[in-house]
């Protein structure tokens, strides 16, 4: 037999953050618009959050199909989202290792951000492209960040 | 299946391919970075090494394989295309760390541009914020493109780290910065064959 096989051993560690700021309180932001103080509610409670999902990005639409597929593949690894003690949900942010609890936020633009309490669309937040039962997909605010991770497809696991 | 259970399983199954061998444990002494990879961060294919040894360059390289054959040098971390009449195109690489070398005759089985990522679980249980799955593109570690090396899951890449060329760094890949692995795509054709050697050349 011919066949070798060995397995990729990839260790890692980012140090790599946003730079952008926000508008908070009227103040100008010199990178980015904010979309609103947060005050209104969102749509959707996060307990839609709340499950084991598989998770997958990409950056080209054209990778969108397939990559939910691999989304789904990865139910093997599930990303485990749970429930946070205010009612927000238990999740992590780009390049930080350590779990936060993250709250839905809705903007004046309409859009719904997921990130740190405090106004939406912080450079942290993610914004939700679209949601449902079974799946969602997210991108985050940061230009940068989102350059480097793309978009990102959660889908749940465990249920047809 | 752990890492050391894999790879002590997969160590015997080079061993006993008489494809690939193992290098020695004697071999020279091997600069191993310990230096992490880092997806997400951004390399786009006009990354080049632009001087240096590990600059892409046109060098006299005697040797009895066909033009068109890839030659790859781990002591030297250098990746050879013989062109004949005693030249070769000669390109910088990063090679697999100590316990992650290996050598053998190949052939190019299969050729991808932006090629996909999946972290290991490894990574993932320490950067638990990454995609189980990472679609082809700049940020990914797999670089611009990637050459396939027979059945095996080695393969000749990009990186998105060009600052890691001609260290020993990988886990058994070859990588070149992207714009030289571009460069060198475009050059290689299914079927072509390829030589790892460990041994420093006489």
């Amino acid at each position: 037999m011919r066949a070798i096989v060995l397995g990729a051993l990839l260790v890692a560690a980012l140090d790599l953050s946003g730079c952008l700021s926000t508008t908070i309180g009227g103040l100008t932001s010199p990178l980015a618009p904010t979309p609103g103080t947060g005050d209104a509610p969102a749509p959707y409670s996060a307990d839609k959050l709340v499950g084991a999902w598989g998770v997958a990005s990409y950056r080209e639409e054209k990778d969108r199909v397939r990559t939910e597929a691999q989304a789904r593949a990865q139910c093997r690894l599930p990303y485990v989202i749970k429930r946070g003690p205010t009612d927000g949900v238990i999740m992590h942010v780009a390049d930080d290792t350590t779990p936060h609890e993250l709250a839905l936020k809705k903007g004046t633009d309409g859009k719904v951000y997921l990130g740190f309490a405090g106004p939406p669309g912080d450079s942290q937040d993610r914004v939700i492209l679209s949601i449902t039962d079974k799946e969602f997909v997210t991108r985050y605010v940061d230009p940068d960040t989102n350059t480097r991770y793309g978009t990102f497809v959660y889908v749940r696991c465990g249920k047809a | 299946m752990n890492v050391k259970a894999t790879l002590a399983v997969l160590g015997a199954l080079l061993l006993s391919s008489g494809v690939v061998s193992r290098a020695e444990e004697t071999e020279p002494k091997v600069i191993t970075m310990d230096v992490s990879d880092e997806p997400g961060r951004i390399s786009n294919d006009d990354v080049r090494i632009e001087d240096g040894p590990y600059k892409r360059q046109v060098v006299f390289y005697r040797t009895n394989a066909a033009p068109g054959t890839l030659v790859i040098s781990t002591p030297e971390r250098f990746l050879y295309l013989v062109l004949g009449d005693n030249r070769a195109l000669r390109y910088g690489i990063g090679v697999g760390r100590q316990g992650f070398q290996w050598s053998g005759m190949v052939t190019i089985t299969r050729r991808t541009a932006w090629p996909d990522w999946t972290p290991p679980p490894e990574m993932i249980a320490r950067q638990p914020y990454l995609p189980r799955f990472m679609a082809g593109g700049p940020g990914n570690p797999m670089g611009a493109r990637a050459l396939y090396l027979g059945a095996t899951v080695y393969r000749i890449h990009g990186t998105n780290q060009p600052e890691t060329i001609g260290q020993a760094i990988s886990s058994g890949c070859f990588r070149l910065a992207n714009g030289d692995i571009a460069d060198l795509y475009e050059r290689v054709l299914l079927g072509t064959k390829v030589i790892v050697r460990q041994a420093k050349e006489l």
